[in-house]
């Protein structure tokens, strides 16, 4: 029996499903303030008539990290850099940086080497620091550097957390690795109270199952290894929705996914069974991170979106001025013109149409003015899908054959969650000329992505032979190898094992190693007109997922 | 203009190479790709990334002749960085970007205008495919096409060096002790077309002091002069003192000021061949400098083996300077006196070479110096080496707003070439109406 839990910007709802059937789901309003009051609520509420043993997994997305961030919420932290030669980054980071001695270069080489004088004197500055965040240049490439640093750091502060860059992504960026460091050491205090609350909560209750925290790439991370990278967490309403569509539908063929909520609709694309992520990784305040996110585009069209006549056309979103008018709001709104255009039954009817007299022109039926409303705010969906597209075809390749050969995207269904999901979805869907589905049990398919969420993890293994290591910086490692007879080969069988360890170190213990490669590069090393080696890189991942395809019989309210 | 103030056409071709271990190979931006991905460039917002298009044959074939057609001496590879470098261009025409550069591999600048093979690692030149679509689809006229490789761009100059409204500025290393062994100042362009050809050749151990002397007092000013509606730089980066090809001083801050100075609407990359330790810093040093960005901090690690430069370098610099400064300060007497000493026609032979291919070719370039129009051209070649066999063909060319003299002129000359029998092929390039015909 999995227990998911969904912390919305309105609502935080709660699904147990058993056998790939909801059992039962829970819908309480979110408490911004006091997070943990709703989310507990919401646990009682599901779990009321559940046999708390046969709950075997416990899976949360929750806003914490997210408002923690927006709020300000967030502790100081010592950024330490080592930055080498390169950009200025000066104005480029979230906080003021301390730029320290020591390079790494683009092949692992140490150029430089820190300096310990330096640090002592940063920490001596710094002293009411509790948390730290270290971060060099190339340290995916050899993260002996951030380490030596983070040492010193650690014996002249004693912080309460030190965050490497290294270890939060193995891909090259800098700058992204900088922020996330930076977010990850500000959120830990936050993240690892809330954390430390919902597991004395749930013990209260007796519910013994294991917890995970949602990730922004779908995946979920044991509640022991998120206190670790709590940046992980943001971003997990929209990827618990996309994993929820996932579990639902389960959408083979290329598609586009609406998840149409009270005030915004978040568009996904997706390719052989899973969305497409974000290149490089998820914006926070603005800064670019390495965290690893689905690609969402959010546009101001829900339910709830207002609806009013500027210039003489119907205008939708993006802005929202409380419920529909058929559910007791004071404007005109989506849901009224849902309502009136007959595509849902739900609230009052005589509001709605007075909505859409409201915003009717001159002779113009109500029916009429919610027609125009629709089609307007499919529209915005539409362009926003389109641009989508557009920016996929314009992204970046770097071989001939991608050029010549590479297949266009182009989706071949849509799929609907959320409230105005029934109503919205097929016309976006007519729209584009493509067939369409709302799935059941749409309405909590964010608690139910949740729910299901499986684990996922990514490693980076990149060997130099002509240097003789490779090195896998999520885990901090670098390992000396054969410089003669190290292959391809060996370095994906070194990657597995160490994607293994890697699993079975955080605590995934599931059975649910569904490994895919996910890029891999092999180069010559030449000197004069000689090959001297090979640079080999592989990327490996635990695939994003769901546990089990979950049906449901009707809407759980 | 949304902000963006450099396109970036990045495309490392990782797919394609001469041979595996020929420095155009495909590691060759690798490292490139590494520091610029590393350093976040491709998120600041004043940076904005493309994806190169494919350029047509139609493209090429604006440009070139080649023998017996572009298309089967090319690979796609070759299309993808003339479309790229085409990218950039719209990119800035479009005004989505301020300027743009196009980071793209295989070169071009010593492909000719007729092609057998591949020489110096080129094999379509993608500057001049990219400067007659700018002309052909965006009206533009006068351009000036800065070459800052260290090889002479005699790819370049050769397809624009009777066209007076294409200025070809390039600084080298002394062609007397490098590939290709052109691009003295003497070469200056035929007669209707004098002193648009700039040879500025550079002693072997020209530093950045040196090249920025050039910069300063020859080259800025020069194209001040000329007022082109364009400023291209062809971008080759083997003045770097690792370079491996070549002989040269400069730094990633030398290369970065100059793009600065330069302030070249568009940059195609060239040469470059230190692909691990100048490479990723020269580049960088030119993607922030362009996009008006801080490059204070570019420095290559290795930047203690720079030597300086001699005095004796510098006292050099100074006179060849000099030197073109009086001929530039007098180039319409020169060119009257050149255009009235010349007669109707002018010839030039020559033999090229194609390294890469090992084909040896021998040239006869026949220009009409016409008082209405840039004058039509006939050119006469024969190739030959092993195993590629000889080959030979004639073609004539009929220029921009070609006057009907020279017009009929042209067409006559390839009759009589295709009546007479002595060449394979027959082509007649007619710019005014795009075409590339094999008579």
């Amino acid at each position: 029996m999995l227990l998911g839990i969904d912390v919305g910007g309105t609502f935080t709802d709660a699904v147990v499903i058993r056998n790939g059937k909801i059992l039962a789901s829970a819908k309480t309003p979110t408490t911004h303030y006091e997070l943990l009051n709703g989310i507990i609520t919401a646990i009682d509420k599901v779990l009321a008539k559940i046999n708390l043993r046969e709950v075997k997994r416990v899976a949360l997305s929750t806003t914490i990290v997210t408002n923690a961030l927006v709020e300000g919420k967030i502790d100081k932290v010592a950024l330490l850099l080592l930055p080498g030669p390169g950009l200025n980054l000066a104005g480029l980071t979230p906080a003021q940086p301390y730029f320290l001695s020591g390079y790494t270069d683009h092949r692992g080489r140490e150029q430089a080497a820190p300096v310990k004088d330096e640090v002592v004197a940063v920490c001596r500055e710094i002293k009411d620091c509790k948390a730290v965040a270290v971060a060099g240049k190339f340290a995916v490439r050899n993260p002996a550097q951030e380490q030596v640093v983070a040492g010193w750091a650690g014996e002249c502060l004693k912080p309460a957390h030190i965050t490497l860059g290294a270890e939060l992504s193995g891909a090259l960026n800098y700058l992204r690795r900088v922020n996330s460091a930076y977010y990850n050491s500000a959120v830990w205090r936050i993240f690892t109270n809330f954390a430390v609350a919902i597991e004395a909560a749930l013990a209260e209750r007796g519910v013994a199952a294991p917890v995970y925290i949602l990730k922004a790439d779908g995946g979920t991370l044991p509640l022991a290894a998120a206190k670790a990278r709590p940046v992980e967490a943001i971003f997990t309403g929209p990827a618990a929705s996309v994993l929820g569509i996932m579990a639902l539908a389960a959408p083979e063929g290329p598609a586009v996914s609406l998840d149409i909520g009270g005030t915004t609709t978040d568009i996904a694309l997706w390719q052989n069974g899973a969305p497409l992520f974000a290149p490089g990784g998820a914006r926070v305040n603005g800064f670019p991170t390495a965290v690893r996110s689905f690609w969402l585009r959010s546009v101001g069209v829900g339910g709830d979106s207002y609806v009013r006549r500027e210039n003489g056309r119907i205008a939708v979103g993006p802005m929202r001025r409380g419920p529909a008018m058929a559910n007791g709001g004071p404007e005109p709104a989506v849901t009224d013109a849902l309502i009136v255009a007959g595509l849902i039954d739900y609230g009052d009817v005589a509001l709605a149409r007075q909505a859409m007299t409201k915003v009717a022109a001159t002779g113009q039926t109500p029916e009429d003015a919610a027609w125009e409303a629709l089609r307007t705010a499919a529209d915005i969906v539409c362009q926003a899908i389109r641009d989508m597209l557009a920016e996929q075809a314009a992204m970046p390749v770097y071989k001939v054959e991608d050029i010549v050969y590479g297949e266009k995207f182009i989706p071949k269904l849509v799929i609907g969650v959320g409230g105005a999901a029934l109503g919205l979805a097929p016309l976006v869907a007519e729209q584009m000329e493509l067939p369409w589905q709302v799935p059941p049990g749409h309405m909590v398919a964010n608690a139910v992505g949740a729910a299901s969420a499986r684990q996922t993890t990514e490693i980076t293994l990149r060997a130099d032979t002509a240097q003789g290591f490779y090195t896998v910086p999520e885990l901090g490692i670098k390992r000396d190898i054969d410089r003669r007879r190290f292959t391809l080969d060996d370095a994906w069988a070194a990657a597995d094992n160490h994607l293994a360890e890697r699993a079975a170190a955080g605590g995934l213990t599931e059975a649910t190693c569904h490994s895919e490669r996910l890029y891999e590069e092999e180069f010559n090393v030449i000197r004069g007109f000689n090959t001297i080696g090979k640079i080999i890189t592989c990327k490996l991942q635990l695939k994003p997922g769901v546990l089990t395809q979950v049906t449901a019989q009707e809407v759980g309210q | 203009m949304t902000g963006k103030s450099l396109g970036l056409v990045f495309f490392p071709a990782f797919d394609w190479a001469i041979t595996p271990s020929h420095p155009e190979r495909e590691e060759r931006l690798l490292y490139t790709r590494d520091q610029i991905v590393e350093e976040g460039l491709l998120d600041l917002p004043a940076i904005r990334e493309y994806r190169p298009r494919l350029a047509q044959i139609q493209d090429a074939e604006r440009v070139h002749i080649g023998v017996p057609d572009i298309a089967s001496l090319i690979t796609d590879a070759h299309l993808v960085s003339a479309g790229g470098a085409i990218t950039a261009a719209e990119a800035v025409m479009h005004r989505e970007v301020n300027r743009a550069f196009a980071l793209v591999r295989p070169p071009g600048h010593h492909a000719m205008r007729v092609v057998h093979g591949t020489r110096g690692f080129c094999t379509i030149n993608i500057e001049a495919i990219m400067v007659e679509y700018l002309r052909r689809y965006y009206g533009l006229n006068r351009v000036a096409i800065v070459d800052t490789d260290v090889h002479h761009g005699d790819g370049t100059q050769d397809i624009f060096y009777h066209d007076p409204d294409t200025l070809f500025i390039s600084f080298h290393q002394d062609g007397r002790t490098l590939y290709p062994g052109t691009g003295a100042i003497h070469e200056m362009g035929s007669p209707g077309a004098l002193c648009s050809t700039v040879n500025i050749p550079l002693p072997p151990g020209t530093t950045d002091a040196g090249l920025h002397y050039v910069l300063d007092n020859l080259v800025l000013p020069v194209l001040e002069d000329f007022k082109p509606d364009i400023i291209i730089n062809s971008a080759g980066q083997d003045n770097h003192y690792s370079d491996p090809l070549a002989n040269m001083a400069v730094t990633a801050q030398g290369y970065a000021l100059l793009a600065e100075k330069l302030k070249a609407d568009i940059a195609v990359l060239e040469g470059g061949y230190s692909i691990e330790d100048a490479l990723p810093y020269v580049n960088t040093g030119i993607i922030l400098a362009m996009a008006g960005l801080d490059y204070s901090r570019v420095i290559e690690p290795d930047i203690a083996r720079c030597p300086r430069q001699s005095d004796a370098n510098t006292r050099y610099i100074a006179k060849l300077v000099t030197e073109w400064q009086e001929i530039w300060h007098a180039r319409n007497k020169l060119r009257h006196e050149a255009v009235a000493k010349a007669g109707d026609f002018w010839q030039r032979r020559r033999g090229i070479y194609y390294d890469d291919s090992g084909i040896q070719e021998q040239r006869t370039e026949t220009v009409r110096l016409c008082p209405r129009c840039h004058g039509y051209l006939t050119i006469s070649t024969q190739a030959e080496g092993y195993p590629f066999g000889r080959k030979s063909a004639f073609a004539a060319i009929i220029p921009r707003n070609a006057c009907p003299v020279c017009r009929n002129q042209a067409h006559d000359a390839v009759q009589k070439a295709k009546k007479e029998g002595r060449h394979d092929h027959c082509f007649i390039q007619d710019k005014d109406k795009d075409t590339l015909e094999h008579i």
